[in-house]
């Protein structure tokens, strides 16, 4: 089998594999927040902060966090501190490398101290003495260096457990969204829906073309014509408007958007498969056949079919590339569901959401590398089918 | 001759009576209530029933159809729900921009497309054929936005060059000159990245029309006759070639209009293509409705257009001959 | 006279070089009709193209092809193209399209006029229109486009414009073939009225041995890019040596007793 040569047959297996399995590896909710907001993928060089966890224990109620970063996006801290009796006064301080010192929570009269902090939080601003529009975890981390987190007074503690979650700025394979969201996540997820609007609407649209073309080539005269006529129409108005007119008035939903582009793609398929009827109509054993009194429908089934099935399937697979483009296309516009994540719908949400102001390029190149790939994946198929079904085209490119 | 052009033109009108036709029953036969397609759903049942019977809505359909046929022949397109407004008003001020970027990227790319075409067919198998054939690839597999995005990345962000949105400077610049520039200046990345996309397909057609001419006979005796080259490549190879080309730059002009929507969503430009999207995600039957008529409208022209120049460049025309042939 | 030495000719295709002529000699004198014979595929065409230096790029050629003491293969790209249709023309298969579709036969014809003889354009359409009818054809085909005409009156057309700027060797490429007999017939007058009366050298290429026979001074036999045998038709005829042209000359016997019998 030539298929079997060629690199895209692999690399569709590849991809559909990676598009079925791949979101099974992760185990939380794709919309659940991993890391900060616009978070660098883990790998890339500089820049943002990993995320990063200290702890304050029983046995060791300080620990020392080294920074070599900008100030990270977010500083949370949580747990208790429990003495042995009641205490006047008990504090966690945070010292900063320049010698400066914060307190971050404190206690009166008590034997216990519990923490819940986040930098956000109004009142924790209040306590360090900034003003609301501040940013705590900026002021907490004014330079690079060693800092200490400590609990104070440090005798008689008899439990401590503290724990301080700098969220980072870096965070798997390929960074987070504008929700924080795990974007390599989200990218496994959109393979299946490029996968399956592409080929389920190029299916669609090869049944309707088979029908329409072969009845009309075989039907011929002024069934023939009139049908030609509106191929010629539908080819000459430019479908993304007509798709988004549709989108908008029939509902977004996966399964509409498959319908509307099945029936405004078959029009290629419906030429190609008439003007093969066309040339095996005037054949001798076609001729015969219909001499001998066979019926239409027999002979379309056991002839004209198995003949324009191999062109078919190239079809469908040339025909894939576009339904993917234009799927993707109307989800960037915001004419697709907005709770199914796919690729088109990746990128109109880093397009809204400041994904330049940022330069979040992580957010823009895998799924529109995405698209690129899968459809050069089925271009490919749909060439080496052409090339098997017609052999005077392999011979023609050859030269 | 004659009958040849009045055969094209009557297709034409066959054709927008069709559109006509499409049009009013897409936006009425869609599910729900007939009134909430054509009537601001914000109004009371009793403001609703009033304006069915000043939209004529009570009459039979046929009616119907033949009064709003005439509406969008004259241009009449009625308010718009979004912004109140006389939705040709408001296209019309949306169109300058959208005529200019498709307008210039168009033609730069189509010209640009058919030198690189013409050359890469007199150097087969040269360095610039191979780019050719696979900028002409990349057009038909890369995702139009997404090359627009990343050019956006490019020059907007990590190499800021260009402005990230919009077509004019915030406040713009005082004076007509400056004015120009800034508005330039604002066009240039969204011009350059449809010309980017669009001239490999041009180049390769081109080409392949050209790869065509030139292993022609004419063309061997052409040479033979002694002729300098640049008069067998013009006056012979690309005067036929000619028809076809125009005939597909006019056939492609209503494929470029699907691109401003996109482009224009991209670069956040005020146009047609953005009116369309926010009429559509607005629902905002009247203003979708006059903009995909012009869009059917504009496609029609450059149908009927292009059968009339080809009739014209190319001697061979003959009546009846019909466009495929 | 034209004189041919030693002439190779490789095409380049996919699967390598191939060999159209092997180290070919032949001279094509003035004034006289030269007719080369052979089997489609024989390189006949091939030794046309190479002296008008037509072949395609990526060809390679070696050997040597002299006209008026200089060598066509060795010409700088201006003097070739005065060398071409100014020293010599080419009239191409009557089922060829010799004349660009989308523009009318009288500028085609005018344009080598104007270009090579400097002539203004109304003086050169006037001359096209005594050549037209010098071969037979209205003047008012001037402006004519090319479909418009029939497969004869495109060959008269084309045999116009070989003739329009007098040149000393005229290279046929099978100039009857796919024409009706009648018309054969007319068209292989023609040709040799002008060789006659403008003193032309007239190459001509044809698999058609009774047309070449009834034309030619000198007659060439090729077979495989090679020249098998050449001479005076007369002595060809009456001993053949060869066995390829033994087959053709057998071939033409059989012909003529099948029609007398007939």
């Amino acid at each position: 089998m030539t298929l079997l040569r060629r690199w895209s047959i692999w690399a569709l297996l590849a991809v559909t594999l990676l598009g079925t399995l791949g979101p099974g590896v992760f185990t939380g909710d794709p919309e659940a927040q991993v890391a900060a907001p616009f978070s660098r993928p883990a790998w890339t060089p500089g820049g943002g902060s990993p995320p990063l966890t200290a702890f304050l224990t029983t046995e060791k109620p300080a620990a020392l966090v080294s920074w070599r970063w900008e100030p990270p996006p977010n500083v949370t801290i949580s747990g208790f501190l429990r003495y042995a009796g009641q205490l006047e006064r008990a504090e966690i301080l945070w010292s900063t490398p320049g010698g400066k010192t914060f307190v971050l929570a404190s206690s009166k009269d008590t034997d216990t101290l519990r923490v819940d902090i986040d930098g956000r939080d109004m009142s924790f601003k209040r306590s360090l003495g900034l003003s609301p529009f501040d940013d705590a975890a900026k002021a907490l981390f004014p330079e690079k260096g060693t800092y200490t987190i400590a609990a104070r007074p440090t005798d008689g503690i008899k439990e401590a457990r503290v724990t301080l979650d700098i969220p980072g700025k870096k965070w798997g394979l390929l960074g987070t969204d504008q929700r924080g969201r795990d974007v390599f996540h989200l990218f496994l997820l959109g393979i299946r829906v490029s996968l399956l609007v592409g080929i389920t609407a190029t299916l669609l649209a090869a049944v309707i073309g088979l029908g329409v073309g072969l009845s009309a080539g075989y039907a011929g005269g002024l069934f023939d014509a009139l049908v030609m006529r509106v191929v010629d129409i539908l080819l000459s108005i430019p479908t993304l408007p007509i798709l988004m007119v549709l989108a908008g008035l029939w509902g977004k939903g996966l399964w509409q958007l498959v319908f509307i582009l099945g029936i405004f793609s078959w029009m290629g398929t419906a030429r190609t498969v008439r003007a093969l009827t066309l040339s095996l109509r005037e054949t001798c054993y076609v001729e015969n056949l219909r001499s001998l009194g066979a019926p239409t429908f027999y002979i379309l089934r056991r002839h004209l079919l198995p003949e324009a099935f191999p062109l078919l399937m190239a079809n469908v697979a040339l025909g894939v590339p576009a339904a993917i483009l234009a799927e993707a296309g109307l989800s960037f516009l915001g004419l697709s569901d907005p709770r199914i994540i796919s690729w088109g719908r990746m990128l109109q949400e880093a397009h809204g959401f400041g994904a330049f102001s940022t330069g979040a390029w992580w957010l823009i190149l895998p799924p529109g590398i995405g698209i690129a790939l899968i459809c050069l994946i089925f271009l490919d198929i749909g060439r080496t089918l052409e090339e098997m079904s017609d052999p005077r085209l392999k011979k023609e490119m050859a030269r | 001759m004659r009958s040849y052009w009045l055969k094209r033109v009557l297709g034409a009108l066959i054709v927008l009576l069709v559109v006509l036709f499409l049009n009013f029953f897409l936006f009425r036969l869609m599910p729900g209530d007939v009134v909430s397609t054509i009537i601001d759903p914000r109004f009371s049942p009793e403001a609703k029933a009033e304006l069915r019977k000043q939209f004529g809505l009570d009459s039979p359909l046929y009616e119907q159809f033949f009064r709003y046929a005439k509406a969008m022949v004259t241009f009449d397109f009625g308010l718009s729900f979004l912004s109140q407004r006389p939705v040709w008003e408001e296209l019309r001020s949306r169109l300058p921009n959208t005529v200019f970027l498709l307008g210039s990227a168009f033609l730069l790319s189509a010209i640009l497309g058919t030198w690189l075409g013409i050359h890469a067919a007199r150097r087969r198998g040269s360095f610039l054929e191979k780019i050719v054939l696979l900028a002409g690839s990349v057009s038909f597999s890369f995702p139009s936005f997404f090359v627009q995005l990343v050019l956006l990345l490019a020059f907007g962000w990590a190499l800021p060059l260009f402005p990230l949105r919009g077509s004019v400077s915030i406040p713009p610049p005082e004076g007509f000159a400056a004015a120009f520039f800034d508005y330039l200046w604002h066009m240039t990345l969204p011009v350059f990245s449809l010309v980017l996309l669009g001239f490999g397909s041009w180049a390769i057609y081109v080409r392949n029309l050209m790869v065509r001419t030139l292993g022609s006979d004419y063309i061997l005796l052409a040479r033979a006759k002694g002729l300098p080259e640049r008069r067998v490549l013009w006056g012979h190879a690309f005067r036929t070639t000619l028809p076809p080309i125009v005939t597909i730059f006019l056939l492609a002009l209503p494929g470029v209009i699907s691109g401003a929507v996109i482009t224009e969503r991209v670069f956040s430009l005020h146009g047609v293509g953005t009116f369309l999207l926010e009429a559509i995600l607005g629902h905002d039957y009247p203003a979708a409705g006059a903009a995909f008529f012009l869009l059917a409208l504009v496609s029609i022209f450059c149908n009927l257009a292009a059968d009339v120049i080809y009739g014209l460049v190319d001697p061979r025309i003959r009546v009846g001959r019909s466009m495929e042939e | 006279m034209i004189r041919v030495q030693s002439l190779s000719v490789d095409y380049r295709t996919h699967e390598g070089y191939v060999a159209a002529l092997k180290g070919l000699s032949l001279d094509i004198p003035k004034k006289e009709v030269t007719a080369i014979v052979g089997e489609s595929g024989s390189g006949k065409s091939t030794l046309l193209y190479s002296v008008l230096r037509l072949l395609p790029p990526g060809t390679k050629v070696k050997g040597s092809i002299i006209a008026e003491a200089s060598d066509v293969l060795a010409m700088d790209y201006e003097k070739l193209n005065r060398f071409r249709w100014n020293r010599c023309a080419l009239i191409l298969q009557g089922a060829m399209s010799s004349f660009t579709p989308v523009l009318s036969i009288g500028s085609q014809i005018a344009e080598t006029i104007i270009h090579h003889r400097g002539l203004s354009s109304r003086e050169a359409l006037l001359k096209t229109s005594e050549l037209l009818e010098r071969v037979g054809l209205p003047a008012a085909f001037v402006s004519r486009y090319p479909h418009e005409l029939s497969g004869g009156q495109k060959q008269r057309a084309a045999i116009a414009m070989a003739i329009s700027c007098d040149p000393d060797f005229l290279l046929a490429d099978e100039p009857t073939t796919a024409l009706d007999v009648i018309t054969q017939a007319e068209i292989t007058v023609l040709l040799a009225e002008l060789v006659a009366e403008k003193g032309m050298g007239l190459c001509m290429v044809t698999h058609d041995l009774p047309l070449a026979l009834s034309l030619c001074h000198n007659l060439a036999v090729m077979k495989e890019g090679e020249i098998v045998e050449a001479g005076r038709p007369e002595i060809i005829l009456e001993k053949p040596r060869h066995p390829h042209t033994v087959e053709l000359v057998e071939s033409i016997r059989k012909l003529e007793e099948g029609s007398i019998a007939k």
